[in-house]
């Protein structure tokens, strides 16, 4: 039985899970839980397994080492339909030939609810993601922001301990993906269901996400809220793929910052560099130019490479000796400007 | 730049007179085709109605004693009774095994299975000969409960499904490659088990596949000869075996009845498959 110091179960325990292909491991040795009312994204690039992560929660794919509980319980040897869970697939993978009420009424068949029970339920759920009338169409007949809420409403009329979500949102195009994204917060305030949320985007992960799993090379890089992901990134990989960030190869040696080529920089940190080769990340939007410049701590004098302009701001990429990087900046400058 | 101007104004003249020839030549290969195809059905089908006592020109009036001759004879009647029994036979046994087993080849990792997979396909290319022969040696003293193997329509059915289970195979096992694997674990993330899952959602999907392998099989049963030749007696023989039979003793036009009667079942089959696909696709 796995609990908590205070006695409550978590929706989900992950304890030492490991899946490999052949000779290459997908996920390496995991461990995490999920609290009850949690809405916890798997954010990383393709390969980094978070949905083979996501597949063994579901009961899609079996782990070839740890175990898997839902609400107290062990299931990693249980098939998907004997477990207390329901997926949000990539396309909405609705039954072509059930209707929308149909399509949501077969997990609570399944579950042996009686009639009456069933289509006010059907109902209830059609209401919660605004498709009330919808009943009697087909998915041919709906289009692809509606299938996915269809889909949404299928697994969640089924109450199951946690909801799993796997890419939702990346068959749709940009609008009614954002659109969406606001929908499925909506229903997890209103709902407060536990929930896996599997993605690629980081704006969804922020968006939606108690916590957030960082995932890189089947392994977690970090696990912390939006908050504290995007202000103090545990890693090198971290920082770079959340947010843009210009990189800045240095070499620091006698208490001196250069560039590759040798040029000095002249650099104050809060905490000196050891002897070696660094390398320095900056957020694009921490730079600022000209005037702004002025109350910086570090400064440097760049030339300007080329200018794209980005709808809202410019994007200045720039030189200072052997170093290249960018920044946005929301008006047009002059040519030859000063940077922090 | 100037050529290139020029080239323009000629270029599609001369295409498109090259163009019409083919397409001359197309239309003239699709006639030419189709009457090859159609001569001996449509000779068959104008002898039904001839109301001379033989097989053979010059036609000699417009006459359907044949055919009430066909329907009054109980020798005639019995072999087409016989043909639809071992065909709605062999489609029940052929579609559930050629279909089960191509659910399974589609969904799991089942060992040695390209070895399987030749086994299955390996009667489809075996001469009918051959597999009459081979079933008549085998089952030929074999009794079930009293009742003799050997010439009952049971073994008649055992030996088209030969042919018949693989065709069923190798459709459907195309067919399901074709199903979402997604909508197929959304089922079983809903809660309802394999057998469930197969029966109402992946059935359902696919049942234009189901329904035109099944006539395919129900098509080849009905037009088998040869394993019926060696494999019936004259209680059980189907038709194309009488008509062997009777054309040895006498060209009657019966024959051309009953060649004709096959002929409509088989066009109404294949009728009913193109009827149901274009349904499946205005649906899809």
């Amino acid at each position: 039985m796995i609990a908590d110091v205070s006695g409550h179960r978590p929706a989900l325990h992950l304890e030492n899970v490991r899946r490999r292909y052949g000779g290459i491991v997908a996920v390496r040795s995991l461990n995490l839980s999920l609290a009850q009312g949690e809405f916890l994204t798997f954010l990383g690039p393709s390969g980094s397994g978070k949905t083979t992560t996501l597949r063994m929660i579901g009961g899609f794919e079996q782990p070839d080492a740890g175990s898997i509980w839902i609400k107290g319980e062990r299931v990693d040897h249980l098939p998907p339909h004997r477990r207390d869970i329901a997926t949000i697939f990539q396309a909405g993978a609705l039954f072509p030939h059930k209707t929308v009420a149909e399509n949501i009424a077969y997990g609570l068949r399944m579950r042996g609810l009686q009639k009456p029970e069933i289509t006010a339920r059907v109902r209830e759920v059609l209401a919660v993601v605004r498709l009330s009338g919808f009943e009697e169409r087909y998915p041919n007949q709906l289009s692809g922001g509606q299938k996915q809420r269809v889909a949404l409403a299928r697994s969640m009329a089924v109450r199951p301990a946690i909801l799993l979500f796997d890419e939702p949102l990346s068959a749709l195009d940009l609008s009614l993906r954002l659109q969406l994204r606001s929908e499925i917060k909506r229903l997890h305030e209103e709902h407060g269901f536990s929930a896996i949320y599997v993605t690629h985007d980081q704006s969804e992960a922020m968006a939606l996400s108690s916590r957030i799993v960082i995932m890189n090379r089947g392994g977690i890089e970090q696990v912390d809220t939006p908050l504290g992901i995007s202000r103090a990134p545990a890693s090198e990989f971290v920082y770079n793929f959340i947010g843009e960030s210009c990189c800045m190869p240095l070499v620091a040696s006698g208490g001196e910052v250069r560039d590759r080529q040798g040029g000095a920089i002249d650099l104050k940190l809060h905490t000196p560099p050891r002897e070696g080769e660094w390398r320095l990340y900056l957020r694009p939007s921490r730079i600022k130019m000209a005037a702004a410049a002025e109350a910086c701590e570090n400064s440097l004098e760049v030339q300007v490479g080329f200018v794209e302009f980005l709808g809202e701001s410019y994007r200045y990429h720039l030189r200072a000796g052997a170093l290249e990087f960018f920044c946005d900046n929301p008006a047009p400058h002059m040519p030859r400007s000063e940077i922090a | 730049m100037i050529d290139t101007v020029a080239a323009v104004g000629s270029a599609p003249r001369r295409r498109l007179g090259e163009a019409s020839l083919l397409a001359a030549a197309g239309w003239a290969f699709i006639i030419f085709i189709t009457t090859y195809m159609l001569i001996p059905v449509l000779v068959t089908a104008v002898m039904s109605f001839n109301s001379a006592a033989m097989v053979r020109f010059p036609l000699s009036g417009f006459s359907l004693r044949w055919y009430a001759g066909f329907l009054a004879s109980p020798l005639w009647m019995d072999a087409l009774w016989n043909s639809i029994v071992v065909a709605l036979g062999t489609t029940v046994v052929s579609a559930s095994a050629g279909i089960l087993a191509a659910w399974a080849f589609s969904r799991y990792d089942l060992p040695f299975k390209n070895l399987l997979y030749l086994l299955i396909m390996m009667p489809l290319f075996l001469p009918g000969v051959v597999l009459g022969l081979g079933l008549a040696i085998t089952f030929g003293g074999v009794q079930i409960a009293g009742v003799p193997l050997y010439g009952s329509r049971f073994l008649v059915v055992l030996g088209h499904s030969l042919w018949a289970m693989p065709l069923v195979f190798l459709l459907m096992e195309a067919t399901f490659r074709t199903v979402d694997k997604r909508i197929v674990e959304a089922s079983g993330d809903l809660g309802a088990g394999p057998v469930r899952t197969f029966f109402e959602i992946v059935l359902p999907m696919v049942s234009t596949g189901v329904f035109s392998s099944m006539l395919f099989a129900l098509v080849i049963s009905l037009n088998e000869f040869m394993m019926a030749l060696f494999l019936t007696n004259r209680d059980t023989q189907t038709l194309p075996v009488l008509m062997w039979l009777s054309l040895r003793s006498a060209g009657t036009p019966n024959l051309a009845v009953a060649a004709v009667v096959l002929a409509v079942t088989v066009f109404a089959s294949l009728t009913l498959i193109a009827l149901w696909h274009i349904r499946s696709l205005r649906r899809a």
